[in-house]
């Protein structure tokens, strides 16, 4: 959760369109104009494209710059180090508290455990949803689906009384569980695993039904196979989601030895604001993984801004 | 086999198929029962409540909700999220609506310069907020760039010294989160726009070019109008994420909102409530007022745009 999780938009695909050949010109006078007027339009479109692509990647290459200064040098405005040096690097290893390494593993032990359980738990109760006949099956979705109207701010109060009942707001390791806990199973991937196993025919089922498997058996064997995708998606989105999480993690963990990425740069900004070579090599540490996996899969991030809506 | 056999065959399979289905729901829900629904209620069990973690606990009745009402601290809280919302928002549908009309001409590159603008909303809040620190603290990069392309003196003119610090001072603190806000969001939104951009038939612009409507014409006359569905739909959007305010402002002002509280917004009033002065009820209590002005502006947004994510 980024500060806000927007409800779920309506269904538009967004696919990124490849680029078109340019339509042939048309006839006459008019369309000489028209492409008079349609070269300076286009040579203005790129001037502001091209300013905006800077305006957004300028700050990120300034962070893996400065990265590489020393503290008084990150104050002057040279784009090359001088001198170079990796003191940023070292002291975000080795001299903050917690360090890189650390913060790092806190993030993927709380961000795969957030992905396993919505795997597991999407895809189940998709299914039940989707497949299978029971009492109450509509009246229970509708409730689930109505959650998303429930925003976190509201129920962090209760939630982190919960907990504390619970024994999960602690110093000890099960408190890791009660951020895994609070995101585990996030509505929007149960809806995205219903969708998609009400999209798969039935007669793959019915061969199954025919061979004397029960419905879990078919659950596992027949229908989890062939929702790759899906998987793919809820894997993504929740990862993502819980990697740059900050909301629930500032609550919840309460050992620093425990803090994840986010968490641990809002403490160092409280703390040292004058090591920004430090400071950079976390963002770039809490940026990078979610980057990486953006280049493998962007299709899936493109979805899902159709399926999650918006950070505030 | 008999009819007999069979139907009760079909009785145990349809007996089957309802326990596998309550057992595939099963933790699911039970997390939904606790943590929302249960959550819900026992928030408005405690808003009645003085109720902290240390301390006595006394029925206060609606008293919470009338502290609410006169204390100054919350009302700055919403004149914040307020002003943060009735700026960003606009702000952040003009830049992604003016990103999509761009992109949406069939230039080359295209691919690049959607993902360069959905890059910024890759990276987590807490990354980027401490970045926009760096850039905009007193000798960082926005300050150096304008001293270097001879902007001072207009900004001296406007009252902002050379050394200006923009999330320090009380009075440029909020329209800085602002912009970091618009910028790393305007990707997201322009997302949005192609979409409805690209429902708009090739027909209504090929008619205006043969009425002689020029770029600015057609995009005030047609475009802008035909996107009345996207522009509720987005806005909406952004509205009732706006009034979630919480972590960009947590991590430039601190707990305390500073400078001078002008970063506390709604969200971070409740957590310092909750967290810093043990006033849980109370937190619950604001928590509810939140939460009835969102859910209002959901509906609202529902009533507009179908019931039913369906994707």
């Amino acid at each position: 959760m980024t500060g806000a999780a927007a409800p779920p938009p309506p269904a538009a695909p967004v696919v990124p369109a490849a680029p078109t050949p340019p339509r042939p010109a048309a006839q006459g006078d008019v369309a000489i104009a028209g492409d008079r007027g349609r070269t300076i339009r286009r040579a203005i479109a790129y001037v502001l494209l091209v300013s905006y692509a800077l305006l957004m990647l300028v700050p990120f290459a300034w962070q893996v710059i400065t990265s590489f200064k020393t503290d008084r040098d990150a104050l002057r405005l040279t784009v090359i180090p001088d001198p170079f040096t990796l003191q940023g690097w070292e002291k975000g290893f080795l001299t903050l508290d917690p360090s890189i390494p650390q913060l790092f593993f806190n993030s993927v032990i709380v961000a795969a455990g957030v992905t396993i359980s919505n795997l597991v738990l999407a895809s189940m109760a998709g299914y039940a949803f989707a497949r299978l006949r029971f009492p109450g099956r509509e009246i229970l979705f509708l409730a689930i689906l109505g959650t998303l109207m429930i925003p976190d701010q509201l129920r962090f109060v209760p939630v982190y009384l919960i907990e504390r009942q619970l024994g999960l707001i602690t110093r000890e390791p099960q408190n890791y569980l009660g951020v895994v806990l609070v995101l585990a199973i996030e509505a929007q991937q149960l809806f995205l695993m219903r969708q998609y196993f009400l999209s798969i025919p039935r007669d793959l089922e019915e061969a199954a039904k025919i061979d004397g498997a029960g419905f879990f058996t078919t659950f596992l064997r027949v229908m989890l196979p062939l929702a790759g995708p899906a998987l793919a998606a809820v894997s993504i989105l929740a990862f993502q989601g819980a990697w740059n999480g900050f909301f629930w993690p500032l609550l919840i963990l309460q050992d620093q030895g425990h803090w994840t990425l986010p968490l641990g740069l809002f403490q160092f900004t409280q703390e040292f604001l004058s090591f920004w070579p430090a400071l950079m090599s976390v963002t770039i540490a809490a940026i990078l993984p979610i980057l990486v996996i953006y280049l493998f899969f962007q299709r899936y991030f493109v979805a899902s801004v159709a399926a999650s809506g918006v950070k505030g | 086999m008999t009819a007999g056999t069979a139907s009760r065959g079909v009785r145990g399979e349809r007996r089957a198929e309802m326990l596998t289905g309550y057992a595939l729901v099963a933790i699911p829900l039970l997390l939904y029962a606790t943590l929302f629904f249960g959550a819900m209620l026992y928030a408005a069990y405690i808003s009645l409540w003085r109720w902290g973690l240390r301390g006595p606990r006394n029925f206060l009745g609606f008293g919470n909700y009338e502290d609410i009402l006169s204390d100054p601290i919350f009302w700055k809280a919403v004149t914040n999220t307020i002003y943060y919302v009735a700026i960003w928002v606009p702000l952040t549908m003009a830049l992604g609506l003016f990103l999509a009309v761009i992109v949406n001409q069939k230039l080359r590159g295209q691919t690049f310069f959607r993902a360069a603008f959905y890059f910024p909303t890759l990276a987590s809040s807490a990354a980027i907020t401490v970045v926009w620190l760096f850039l905009l603290q007193p000798d960082g990069l926005f300050n150096g760039i304008r001293g270097a392309i001879g902007l001072n003196p207009v900004f001296e003119a406007l009252g902002f010294p050379p050394n200006h610090n923009w999330l320090g001072s009380s009075r440029t603190a909020m329209n800085s989160i602002i912009i970091l806000n618009a910028w790393t969001t305007s990707g997201t939104v322009m997302l949005f726009y192609l979409t409805f951009l690209q429902t708009i038939g090739k027909e209504v612009y090929e008619a205006a070019a043969i009425d002689g409507a020029g770029a600015w014409q057609t995009f005030r006359r047609i475009t802008f109008p035909l996107l009345r569905p996207a522009h509720f739909f987005v806005g909406t959007l952004l509205l009732i994420g706006g009034l979630k305010l919480f972590d960009q402002a947590i991590i430039a002002g601190g707990r305390g909102g500073e400078p001078n509280n002008s970063l506390t917004t709604i969200v971070l009033f409740i957590y310092r409530a909750a967290i810093t002065d043990n006033e849980f009820g109370f937190a619950a209590a604001v928590g509810l007022v939140l939460f009835v002005l969102i859910f209002t502006l959901t509906l609202i947004q529902r009533r507009l745009f179908g019931q039913e994510p369906s994707w």
